[in-house]
């Protein structure tokens, strides 16, 4: 199973964007992401769309896995934007897709020009202060892990779709879904089996304090 | 070397065929110590080879009976006993969860090296050390079966367990790759158990079990033990 769009692996480099730190990448993703909340107007976010198109230039990444990584979210703009368009207008249907189409570049950037272990590095930073309530590392590895499966999950979907039009079936929706479901569930609980064999669901500092009992999970 | 010992171990499962949903003993009762470099296990699907290996890390826990890694109980010292037990799953693909094989070694030595700095160099050792240099900023949904395996064993090894656990590793492998992969297993200083249906490699330790219904049906010389189970499977 292959992804090979913006979210699979960082691409190496030493551009503008790449040396960007990391805090101002995260508050341009989250401005990105806001924007559509705070304007009725759709200039700004085409404006942003521009922009963020020059920053992949800037950032020199490839634009096969710009493309690779949007043929993925392609049919659910279109849905999204017909029903939109259905039950409000086509002014707002279009503001509805820029705006996930920009969040979507925006965090593809940042996830594209940022080793995932830098990354890993700035949550524990930010979330030390809340030490106390939730073990930053955790919180860490918990967006590490999603990164790494966003791709997984697209290429689980394509596989899936294949299967599902050599059966014929490619017109029913559930021939897709169920499985897509069942794959994810399956790989969920192969992810989490495979962080627990590594110690890595371990409380810091087991090496003292008793072990927690683990059910089985295995099959036989 | 890594001692384990199991203790009339038993792992019962609930039976959802029944009514009752009475339990079902899925392994054991299983009497064992191991102690030899290498190990290998052989036995049938579903013949309980994969909870057996489960046990040694602490990922089942037994329902009656224990458990012990070097002394270090796998239910209540579970978190000393994996640190101490590296397991390797026959889909490295599901164990791999961080983007490239650099990151998710770095992800390993996270506790043990908190400066970003250290961290680097250690996961660039590991890597250098498997021959996996070159593969480290790959996606690693881009390796091929065979660099995702090793690269697997490699991630679970950087933490130096003293002993390593593999799940039916070469199933996903063509023989290229299995070659590969038993060349770095050669080299290991770490105990090793295998669960496999690759019976050179099972022939191939200094001991081996075959498994059956849940039991240990033989334990003992590889080739006998092997011949052993070839006897079961075609006379079954």
């Amino acid at each position: 199973m292959r992804g090979q769009g913006l979210f699979a692996a960082p691409v190496p480099g030493t551009s503008l964007v790449h040396r960007t730190p990391l805090w101002l990448k995260l508050v341009g993703v989250l401005c990105v992401g806001i924007l559509p909340w705070v304007t009725s107007a759709g200039w700004p976010l085409a404006v942003v769309t521009i922009a963020l198109v020059g920053v992949v230039l800037v950032a020199r990444l490839p634009a096969r896995r710009l493309a690779r990584s949007m043929r993925g979210l392609l049919p659910v703009l279109v849905v999204l934007l017909a029903f939109q368009w259905w039950a409000h207008d086509l002014a707002y249907a279009v503001r509805v897709v820029l705006g996930i189409v920009n969040a979507f570049v925006a965090a593809g950037i940042l996830t594209a020009t940022t080793p995932v272990s830098d990354l890993l590095d700035g949550v524990v930073r930010a979330a030390r202060p809340l030490g106390r309530v939730i073990d930053p590392e955790v919180v860490a590895l918990t967006l590490g892990i999603v990164v790494r499966s966003v791709p997984w999950v697209a290429g689980s979907f394509a596989s899936v779709r294949e299967s599902a039009r050599a059966r014929g079936l490619d017109r029913d929706p559930r021939a897709v879904v169920v499985p897509s479901v069942v794959h994810v569930v399956s790989f969920a609980r192969a992810t989490g089996e495979a962080l627990a064999a590594r110690g890595l669901t371990d409380p810091a500092g087991d090496d003292e304090a008793p072990g927690r009992h683990t059910a089985p999970t295995g099959s036989p | 070397m890594t001692e384990v010992r199991l203790d009339r171990a038993v792992v019962t499962v609930p039976d959802d065929g029944s009514p009752e949903r009475r339990p079902r003993t899925i392994l054991g009762p299983v009497d064992l110590v191991l102690d030899e470099r290498r190990v290998s296990v052989v036995g049938a699907n579903g013949s309980g080879k994969s909870t057996l290996l489960r046990l040694l890390n602490g990922l089942v826990a037994p329902t009656s009976g224990s458990v012990t890694v070097d002394g270090l109980d796998t239910v209540r010292d579970g978190g000393r006993v994996r640190r101490r037990v590296a397991f390797a799953f026959t889909d490295p693909i599901s164990q791999l969860v961080m983007p490239t094989g650099r990151e998710d070694v770095e992800l390993s030595l996270r506790r043990k090296h908190r400066s970003r700095a250290e961290r680097r160099s250690a996961a660039d050792a590991v890597l250098n050390r498997f021959g996996l240099s070159h593969l480290a900023d790959q996606s690693v949904y881009d390796l091929s079966g065979g660099e995702r395996q090793l690269m697997a064993v490699a991630v679970v090894l950087a933490t130096d367990p003293g002993l390593l656990v593999l799940d039916e590793p070469t199933t996903l492998l063509d023989r290229r790759n299995i070659l590969r992969l038993r060349a770095l297993l050669d080299g290991l200083p770490q105990s090793v158990v295998v669960a496999t249906h690759d019976l050179d490699l099972a022939a191939d330790a200094d001991r081996t079990l075959v498994v059956d219904g849940g039991r240990i049906v033989f334990d003992g010389e590889p080739r006998a033990a092997v011949e052993h189970y070839v006897r079961l499977v075609d006379g079954s």
